[in-house]
């Protein structure tokens, strides 16, 4: 038997102060929501592969019956694109990116550039999936990660007080950062 | 907030690129019919093209060999069997599918606070990998120095971890993140399959650690390795029921390396391949601290409602075998 402190000792010093690489320079949710274009909650209804013109590049359109617009609004739907999608036998997957499937719900934050389709923030990151507590009726959504002071913050996984927040709450934490960077 | 008026959510689990169930770390994985198979090469060695554009601060030929000595890196595993060659230098885009694979730098900017990324063609048909491009975001700035450059992200670490999606590597999720004003930063990493960027200027990334180096056995293993390496495998319940996407880490208590692996099914079952033998102390832990779809398919029901749990018993992994049965018992936040 491994006594329960000596093991959270064992693991607390298992990670030295490396910083490492990889694909994504991360955002924090504030700058997630006023980097966004557009923030829209809602169901998607339809996806379509995409290729261009020379058939080289393969996106998916993904078409959301929008709810709610948290920012910007351009209609009843909105038509976004991710990388990647199948054509035929082949299937074009850019490891990373999000997947979605009609009927889901999601709150996506969205870019716009030069009139082109939007396209979701940061690749992943600017994707909240809204699932349905079937015990309570209540769709969920998991909190964003967020800086709480000017201080540095160690996100701790499994804290106690990382859980998902119904909808409506998230919708106010989104709303919140708006008020905030609007009264600046 | 209003819901949206619709049918019941419907998760479609026909899923053609996903994670690989079971087994150490996170394979990629593809579904071939009903069946999911790993994705991996099956010929080697590997064939590539460089693109023959620089960026500020690293000319083709600088990027070539940083890409030579990410690919050597990942073949000099003793305990797996890979190999790679470059072809030439091309003109094709490393975004584009040509049937060549091409690395290169490119300008995407739909794919902003993208450092880089890796794509593949699969044949669904029979799960074959037809190519596989990754491309370098020109949006940011390169350093091929050997000591690292302040304000520059080094390409070869960038690259080692690319190359490990392209031989079939998921992302690890072996590490840990601080928020800061303006973004997220990483403490520290035991994975170079960690899907977060480092600092730039850090070079550490040019060195694979255990985790990576117990996925990459497990995908291509060579004959000793299957004498010599070792498996924990078992359940993540709560309340009795399966956890699924749950993060199981082994730590080696001789060796003091780490590798993890996910729970892939609904019963909650894990496996953790390509252990050193030897005393491991289990910990598992949600993955409520990073965006899911960086690690696994978002249409998989992944419960994140756990408290961080550790086996109570220390799990001696034997050479060439396997210890099963393990239960790791967590209860809800």
């Amino acid at each position: 038997m491994l006594p329960r402190a000596a093991a959270c000792l064992v693991f607390a010093y298992l990670l030295p102060p490396l910083l490492h690489a990889t694909v994504l320079v991360p955002a924090e949710f504030r700058e997630i929501v006023n980097g966004a274009d557009i923030i829209a909650y809602g169901r998607v209804v339809e996806t379509t592969v995409e290729s261009s013109e020379d058939r080289k590049t393969v996106d998916t359109l993904v078409t959301l019956r929008v709810g709610t617009y948290l920012k910007g609004g351009p209609g009843e739907t909105i038509v976004f694109k991710v990388p990647g999608g199948q054509v035929g036998r082949y299937r074009n997957v850019t490891v990373g990116a999000p997947r979605f499937v009609a009927g889901e719900e999601a709150v996506v934050f969205l870019n716009v550039r030069n009139g082109g389709t939007p396209f979701v923030f940061g690749l992943n990151q600017g994707v909240f999936r809204v699932r349905l507590e079937t015990q309570s009726n209540r769709r969920l959504v998991v909190p964003p990660v967020m800086a709480r002071g000017l201080e540095p913050e160690t996100v701790v996984r499994g804290a106690a007080a990382r859980r998902p927040v119904p909808l409506e709450t998230f919708g106010v934490q989104v709303q919140t950062v708006l008020a905030e960077a609007a009264a600046r | 907030m209003n819901p949206v008026k619709a049918g019941p959510l419907v998760l479609v689990l026909l899923l053609s690129v996903l994670v690989a169930p079971a087994y150490a770390y996170l394979k990629l994985g593809v579904r071939v019919g009903t069946r999911t198979v790993s994705l991996q090469w099956n010929a080697f060695p590997i064939r590539y093209f460089i693109t023959n554009r620089g960026a500020p601060g690293v000319d083709s030929a600088q990027f070539e060999s940083a890409i030579t000595r990410a690919f050597s890196t990942w073949n000099a595993v003793e305990t797996s069997e890979t190999s790679s060659q470059l072809v030439g230098f091309t003109a094709a885009s490393p975004t584009s599918g040509d049937g060549m694979s091409v690395l290169g730098f490119a300008s995407r900017p739909d794919l902003e606070r993208v450092l880089a990324a890796t794509n593949f063609i699969i044949d669904v048909t029979t799960g074959e990998i037809v190519e596989s491009d990754i491309f370098f975001n020109t949006a940011f700035s390169w350093s091929v120095s050997p000591a690292g450059e302040t304000g520059r992200h080094d390409l070869e670490s960038i690259a080692l971890h690319e190359i490990g999606h392209l031989l079939g590597l998921g992302h690890s999720a072996i590490g840990e993140t601080e928020v800061v004003p303006g973004g997220r930063r990483v403490l520290a990493a035991e994975a170079v399959m960690f899907p977060i960027a480092f600092s730039p200027g850090s070079i550490a990334d040019r060195t694979l650690k255990a985790d990576d180096i117990a996925g990459l056995t497990d995908i291509y293993p060579n004959p000793a390795t299957r004498r010599t390496r070792g498996s924990i495998s078992g359940r993540v319940t709560k309340n009795g029921a399966g956890v699924l996407g749950a993060h199981v880490v082994a730590f080696n208590t001789r060796t003091s390396a780490l590798v993890g692996g996910f729970t892939l099914s609904d019963d909650g079952s894990f496996t953790i391949a390509g252990l050193e033998a030897g005393p491991h102390v289990l910990r598992v832990e949600p993955l409520d601290d990073a965006e899911v779809d960086s690690f696994l398919d978002a249409s998989m029901n992944v419960d994140l409602n756990f408290r961080v749990r550790f086996h109570d018993r220390v799990v001696v992994v034997p050479q060439g075998g396997g210890t099963r049965g393990v239960e790791l018992r967590v209860v809800p936040k």
